[in-house]
């Protein structure tokens, strides 16, 4: 059978994406190459991020030029990461699956669509506006409002206890993301309760069921794997948010996070924010190790991918037949 | 019916389609015979010195109309890359660029345009009113950690009728390439062996593991960031006093090398400048950090236009020269109606004549 020039084309276009994937790890291989191989392992573990002396003559390390004294670790941009994300998550995750069910079952049909639209109507806020809201608005209420609040609520747990220094940190940051996390889990856990079959839940009503018990017992368990792909789009969204948390981490350096009010600093953020400062490096080797950030970010992004796929068992939503 | 309303489908099309196409080659055709007459030119960098060159562009270009200036304060690291790399014309630069950057841009030149000054700014409710004794090793000490409340024994020392509480100190540093931490950290440097030692100096400088220490970008989020944290301690440029004033900031007085405590003004600014502009080299190059002196005030710097020997066009070079020199005239951009809001001082007349010198190398 002659192969029809429309299904090659559709191929090609089709193949653009795991091309374009590709492209994208090997070029960060590539470009961090001489990186990975100064850095070594130390690079994930190493709490210390130090250009080096930019104003000296660089030296010779292990046969690369290097400035003097430079010394790459980016474990505090690691931890900041998964702090803020993982926070970020367990914020907005109950909230999310509330607003959910409300939306689901609570609301009598008419009003879904314009209630379900103002949830995805956060989705499309620019990310940079809830940097700027957090940094005018949520800053000076964590400092002085909700910071001393929890402290002395939970205090006793030494993450939680104070001094609430300052308004930026940990704390600010995993609110916002999860501000941002929000929308995104909520419409694609609605979009899955909807689509449980209503006979299911009119039998569930038929044995006694309250509505809440149906919701909870019958509907939830259906769309849990709705649920993990939304975390893991929510996840997705939080690893890489770049503007949002430098406006509000407070820029950490060299230093773990100790409470939740201690600033830090994320592997997007610091790309950013060192980007211009590497460029001044004349061995280049501060530009590699920020493009060796951004591979790490990539692969934690792919891992979390890899590991949502496991989880749901290879498929993204649940089809009931 | 249906071929009469898919003829007019097409034929909407077509004419949609031919319409735009036209508007593009018009628009496209009208650049050119504009693009002729004005020149563009694109500076960016410093925050220090952003403030000035707000001042300068609007009355520059309006009696110079064949000229467009864009302004930007995105950091003195951000000046120099762009500067080096060509997007931008003029890179503005508190720091000089090092021996090694010179080696591997040779033509790229380091043009002073005025010399500023940088202020240490704190937030302690109570004392803001109060010019705070601090010096180098002191600050040095805040910032590496080893002294981490107000009421340390230190700072006491130096300031023995004052009531310091004992709150933690929240020391503030730039994340950005930063001209302003390159002459705070020479002034940490020069002052303190043990902080050259272990940290050095630079537009990015590792800065000391400080639980709570806080990263701002620009000086904007300097003072910002020293606003909103109470006994904070951050170091901003001169340029923002006015805003340093409104957010109610306190000013300390720096003890210079001659041991006497000193604030920043024209007076003091100036005796720094005089007592080392004699020691500036033909590519002006200099740092200007703890001069000696009685009145010098410690933390002073040529403000840098980064620029490179070879521009794109002769015009665009013409354009620059006639600029800079505008810039560095004391009847143009060096006179007191600008440099007193933004509280530099003047190129003195040697250092001005260097700068002069430089500039004329841009073709």
């Amino acid at each position: 059978m002659r192969v029809r020039p429309i299904r090659i084309f559709v191929i090609l276009v089709a193949s653009l994406i795991p091309i374009t994937l590709a492209a994208i790890f090997i070029f960060l291989t590539l470009y961090s190459w001489p990186a990975i191989q100064f850095n070594g392992v130390h690079f994930l573990f190493g709490r210390i991020w130090d250009l080096g002396n930019l104003y000296r003559n660089p030296v010779m390390v292990h046969g690369t030029s290097v400035p003097l004294g430079a010394n790459y670790g980016i474990l505090v941009f690691i931890v900041g990461t998964l702090a803020t994300s993982f926070i970020a998550l367990l914020l907005s995750l109950p909230i999310s699956l509330l607003v959910a069910m409300f939306l689901a079952e609570g609301v009598q049909e008419q009003f879904r669509p314009a209630l379900s639209l103002v949830v995805e109507l956060l989705a499309s806020v620019p990310s940079v506006v809830y940097g700027l809201w957090g940094y005018a608005v949520l800053i000076p209420f964590v400092e002085h409002f909700l910071g001393p609040a929890l402290a002395s609520v939970a205090g006793f747990i030494p993450f939680f206890s104070g001094p609430v220094s300052s308004g930026y940190g940990l704390l600010t940051a995993s609110l916002v993301l999860a501000i941002m996390t929000v929308p995104i889990i909520t419409s694609t856990v609605y979009s899955g309760l909807i689509r449980v079959p209503r006979e299911i839940k009119e039998a569930t009503f038929a044995l006694g069921a309250t509505r809440f018990e149906v919701v909870r017992k019958v509907m939830l368990p259906s769309v849990r794997k709705n649920v993990i792909g939304a975390v893991i789009l929510g996840l997705g969204r939080a690893l890489g948010e770049t503007m949002a948390v430098l406006m509000v981490s407070g820029g950490a350096l060299n230093y773990l996070p100790g409470t939740i009010y201690s600033p830090i600093t994320t592997m997007a953020a610091f790309i950013v924010s060192q980007l211009d400062s590497a460029l001044q490096d004349p061995t280049g080797m501060a530009v590699h190790s920020l493009a060796e950030i951004a591979l790490v970010l990539l692969m934690i992004a792919v891992l979390v991918n890899i590991v949502a796929r496991a989880l749901t068992g290879g498929q993204g939503h649940v089809a009931y037949g | 019916m249906k071929k009469h309303s898919r003829n007019l489908l097409s034929k909407s099309a077509a004419l949609s389609l031919s319409m735009v196409i036209g508007l593009v080659a018009w628009a496209g055709s009208a650049n050119p015979a504009q693009a002729a007459d004005q020149v563009t030119l694109l500076e960016t960098g410093s925050t220090l010195l952003y403030p000035l060159f707000n001042l300068w562009v609007p009355d520059y270009t309006r009696a110079n109309p064949g000229v467009r200036i864009t302004t930007q304060g995105t950091g003195s690291g951000t000046g120099i890359a762009q500067a080096v790399s060509g997007v931008a014309q003029i890179g503005a630069s508190d720091a000089y660029m090092s021996d090694q950057q010179m080696k591997q841009n040779p033509d790229i030149m380091n043009i002073p345009l005025a010399i500023s000054a940088q202020t240490v700014n704190y937030n302690i409710p109570g004392l803001n009113r109060v010019h705070l004794r601090l010096n180098g090793p002191v600050l040095a000490g805040i910032y590496s950690g080893a002294i981490q409340y107000w009421d340390n024994a230190k700072i006491k020392a130096l300031n023995e009728h004052l009531k310091l509480p004992h709150k933690k100190i929240i020391p503030v540093h730039r994340t950005d390439g930063s001209g302003d931490t390159f002459i705070f950290s020479q002034y940490l440097s020069f002052s303190t062996p043990s902080w050259n030692d272990s940290t050095g100096y630079g537009t990015t400088i590792s800065w000391p593991a400080v639980q709570g220490g806080i990263g701002a970008l620009g000086n904007p989020g300097m003072v910002q960031a020293s606003q909103t944290n109470l006994y904070s301690i951050a170091y901003i440029g001169v340029s923002f006093h006015a805003q340093i004033e409104s957010a109610g900031l306190g000013t300390a007085v720096l003890e210079n090398r001659a041991g006497r405590f000193v604030l920043p003004t024209p007076r003091t600014v100036t005796a720094a400048a005089h007592e080392l502009l004699s020691k500036t080299p033909t590519d002006e190059r200099l740092s200007l950090i703890f001069a000696p002196g009685a009145e010098s005030y410690p933390i002073i710097n040529y403000e840098y236009a980064i620029v490179s020997k070879r521009q794109a066009s002769p015009e665009v070079a013409a354009a620059m020269r006639k600029f800079m020199l505008w810039a560095i005239d004391l009847k143009g951009g060096n006179s007191a109606h600008y440099l007193n809001e933004v509280r530099f001082i003047p190129l003195p007349a040697s250092v001005s004549e260097l700068s002069r010198k430089q500039i004329a190398q841009i073709q």
